[in-house]
C-alpha cells in the first residue's frame, strides 16, 4: 500500500469510528510505516478508540525513549504475538495495550511483579486483603479485614502478627529498600 | 551567556526609572523597543503565536508591578514538608526553556518576561518583613518564578538586592540560578548575607531537557567563583529524572560537585523528584514533544502530580543522600515537595517544621 493510500485508509477507520480530529492528527504524524502498521494492529484487534489512543500513545512515548520507530516496537515478538495469535479480539486488544504498557514501564512491572509476589507468599486468610497503592504511586499499604465475630478477628489479627516480618518486607519495598 | 530577545516594551510610566534607562542603554542596537500605556496588555500570550509561551521569553516587557514583591514560596502545601522560603519576585518568566519548567504552567496565561521597575518598593517590604519577625531569620528568594541572574547584565538587579541585605543583620538572600552570569555578584561584598544556588544537573538532563542553560562545569565553575567572592552556595538537585542510568549520572555528578567545591563550604543541597501536575506534563509535551526524559515512568500520585512511581523514586533519593551524607553528615538537606514519609524513608526523619527548616538553613 502507498503512504496516500495507507492515509486514505486510516482517514476512514477515524472516521467510521468516530476519532476526533486532534488524535487523527497526532496519528498521520507518525512515520507512514508505524501509522500503517497502527492502523493495521486497530484492524486486526477491533481496537476500540480510547484503546487506539492510548496505544499510540504508549508507542510514541517508547520510541522516543529508545530512538526508534514505532513500527520497530510493533514488530516485537510480545506484540507480533498477539496481533498475529488466535482468540477474541477483544482479549487480545486488552493483551496489547497491557503489553505496550509493560514496555513503557519497564521497571514499575518489575517492582509490582517482586511486590505482588511477596504478598502472595504471605499466604494471607481470606479475610485479610492487602491493597498496593495505585501504579506503586505512593508507599501506602492497605490492609483490610473482613470479620462477623470476635473470634474472627482474633484469628484475623493472629494471623497479621504472625506475617510482620512479611509485611515489613512488602513495606520496606514500596519505599525502594530492597 | 547572553539570550536572544525578540522586543523589548517598556510601561510609559516607566520611562525615566533607572531600570529602564539601563535596559535600553545595553539593548543590542536593532533591538525592536515599544513603549505602551499599559504593560499588562503586552504580558498576555501572544495571539496566533504556535507557542505563546516561548514567544513571551523572547519579549522582555520593564513594567510597574501592581502586587506586592514578597509571597510564600508557590511549592509550598500542607501536603508537604517545606522550608519556609520567602519569595521576592522581581522578574516574571525565564529567557532559559527547560522542558519540565513548572512555569510553563503557572505562567501559561501572562507568559511575557516581565522586569519590574519599581523593584525598590520590594526593600520595602522586605524591611517590614523584618520589623515584624524580630529576631527570626527571613531566608528570602528571587528565583520563583525567574531565574535570578539571567539578564542581570541587562538589569543590574542583582546588585542593589545584594548590597540591601549585605546591610542588614536577620535576612539571607538566595538568588536561584541556571547561568554562569556572576560578574555582578563579584563586584559587590555580600557581607555572608547572600547565598547562590545553583541548579545542578547531569550532562545528559542539561543537553535534553535544559535548553539556553549554563553546563553543568560552566555552573560549578561559577559557584567556586562566587564563593571565593565572599557569597554562600547551596545546591538543588531538582528534579531528579529518574531515566535509566540516572543513579550512575546523578553519583557522578555529586562527585563533581565535591571535587569542585568542598562540602564543607556547602551551604545546603536540596532534593526532589520531577513532578507535574497534569496540565503542566500536557504543555511541557507539547512544547517538547522530542525530550525523551518527560516520558519516564511517572505515575499519578495521591497529591494529583506524575511522579516517579514511588519505590524508584525513594531509592534514587536516598542512594543521593548517603552520596551526600558521606561526602559531610554536617551539610543541610532537604527534601522539596515531597511527602512525610518521603522524607523518613530518605532523610530518616520529617522536619520538624517549616519555620525549622528555614532556621536551619538561614543560620547556615
Amino acid at each position: 500500500m502507498s503512504d496516500d493510500d495507507s492515509a486514505k485508509a486510516i482517514r476512514a477507520w477515524a472516521e467510521a469510528h468516530h476519532v476526533d480530529r486532534a488524535q487523527l492528527e497526532r496519528w498521520l504524524a507518525l512515520d507512514a510505516q508505524s501509522a500503517a502498521a497502527l492502523l493495521d494492529a486497530a484492524v486486526r484487534l477491533r481496537l476500540r478508540v480510547g484503546q487506539l489512543q492510548r496505544a499510540r500513545e504508549m508507542l510514541e512515548e517508547i520510541a522516543l525513549v529508545e530512538r526508534t520507530q514505532a513500527t520497530a516496537v510493533l514488530a516485537r515478538a510480545p506484540l507480533k504475538r498477539i496481533l498475529e495469535g488466535a482468540g477474541p479480539a477483544p482479549a487480545r486488544g486488552r493483551a496489547f495495550v497491557e503489553e505496550l504498557r509493560a514496555m513503557r514501564f519497564p521497571r514499575l512491572g518489575r517492582a509490582l511483579e517482586q511486590i505482588k509476589a511477596e504478598v502472595a507468599a504471605l499466604r494471607l486468610p481470606r479475610a485479610i486483603e492487602v491493597t498496593l497503592p495505585r501504579d506503586l504511586g505512593s508507599d501506602e499499604l492497605r490492609i483490610e479485614i473482613r470479620v462477623r465475630s470476635a473470634a474472627e478477628f482474633r484469628e484475623s489479627l493472629r494471623a497479621l502478627a504472625e506475617r510482620t516480618d512479611g509485611m515489613e518486607r512488602i513495606l520496606n519495598l514500596l519505599g525502594g529498600e530492597t | 551567556m547572553s539570550f536572544e530577545l525578540d522586543e523589548i516594551v517598556i510601561e510609559e510610566r516607566c520611562r525615566q526609572s533607572a531600570l529602564a534607562v539601563r535596559v535600553l542603554s545595553r539593548a543590542p542596537a536593532a533591538m525592536s523597543v515599544s513603549f505602551i500605556a499599559d504593560a499588562r496588555d503586552a504580558i498576555r500570550p501572544a495571539p496566533g503565536a504556535s507557542d505563546p509561551f516561548g514567544a513571551g521569553k523572547r519579549r522582555m516587557v520593564v513594567m510597574e508591578r501592581r502586587a506586592p514583591f514578597l509571597m510564600a514560596c508557590p511549592a509550598g502545601s500542607s501536603e508537604f514538608a517545606c522550608c519556609g522560603y520567602l519569595v521576592v519576585v522581581l522578574a516574571s518568566n525565564c529567557p532559559m526553556d527547560c522542558s519540565y519548567c513548572f512555569l510553563q504552567e503557572y505562567l501559561a496565561d501572562n507568559p511575557g518576561f516581565q522586569v519590574y521597575a519599581n523593584y525598590a518598593d520590594a526593600f520595602d517590604e522586605l524591611e517590614r518583613a523584618m520589623r515584624r519577625a524580630p529576631g527570626r531569620a527571613l531566608r528570602v528568594g528571587t528565583g520563583e518564578l525567574a531565574d535570578s541572574l539571567a539578564f542581570d547584565r541587562m538589569t543590574d538587579i542583582s546588585r542593589d538586592l545584594v548590597e540591601f541585605c549585605a546591610a542588614r543583620a536577620g535576612v539571607l538572600l538566595e538568588l536561584k540560578t541556571k547561568t554562569d552570569e556572576i560578574d555582578n555578584l563579584l563586584a559587590v561584598d555580600p557581607r555572608g548575607r547572600t547565598l547562590v544556588s545553583w541548579t545542578l544537573s547531569p550532562p545528559r538532563v542539561f543537553a535534553s531537557s535544559e535548553k539556553g542553560t549554563a553546563a553543568p562545569a560552566a555552573r560549578l565553575a561559577a559557584a567556586r567563583s562566587v564563593l571565593e567572592a565572599g557569597y554562600k552556595v547551596g545546591f538543588h538537585l531538582d528534579p531528579v529524572i529518574a531515566y535509566q542510568d540516572a543513579e550512575r549520572d546523578y553519583l557522578t555528578l555529586l562527585d563533581d560537585l565535591f571535587d569542585a567545591i568542598s562540602p564543607a563550604r556547602i551551604a545546603f543541597i536540596s532534593l526532589g523528584g520531577l513532578r507535574m501536575t497534569p496540565a503542566l506534563r500536557s504543555a511541557a509535551r507539547r512544547r517538547h514533544p522530542h525530550d525523551p526524559l518527560l516520558c519516564g515512568e511517572e505515575v499519578l500520585a495521591p497529591d494529583g502530580r506524575y511522579r516517579t512511581f514511588t519505590p524508584l523514586r525513594a531509592a534514587l533519593l536516598r542512594a543521593l543522600e548517603r552520596r551526600i551524607a558521606a561526602a559531610n553528615p554536617a551539610i543541610t538537606r532537604y527534601l522539596c515537595m515531597e511527602p512525610p514519609s518521603i522524607h523518613r524513608r530518605v532523610l530518616g526523619q520529617a522536619p520538624a517544621s517549616a519555620a525549622a527548616l528555614g532556621a536551619a538553613l538561614a543560620g547556615r
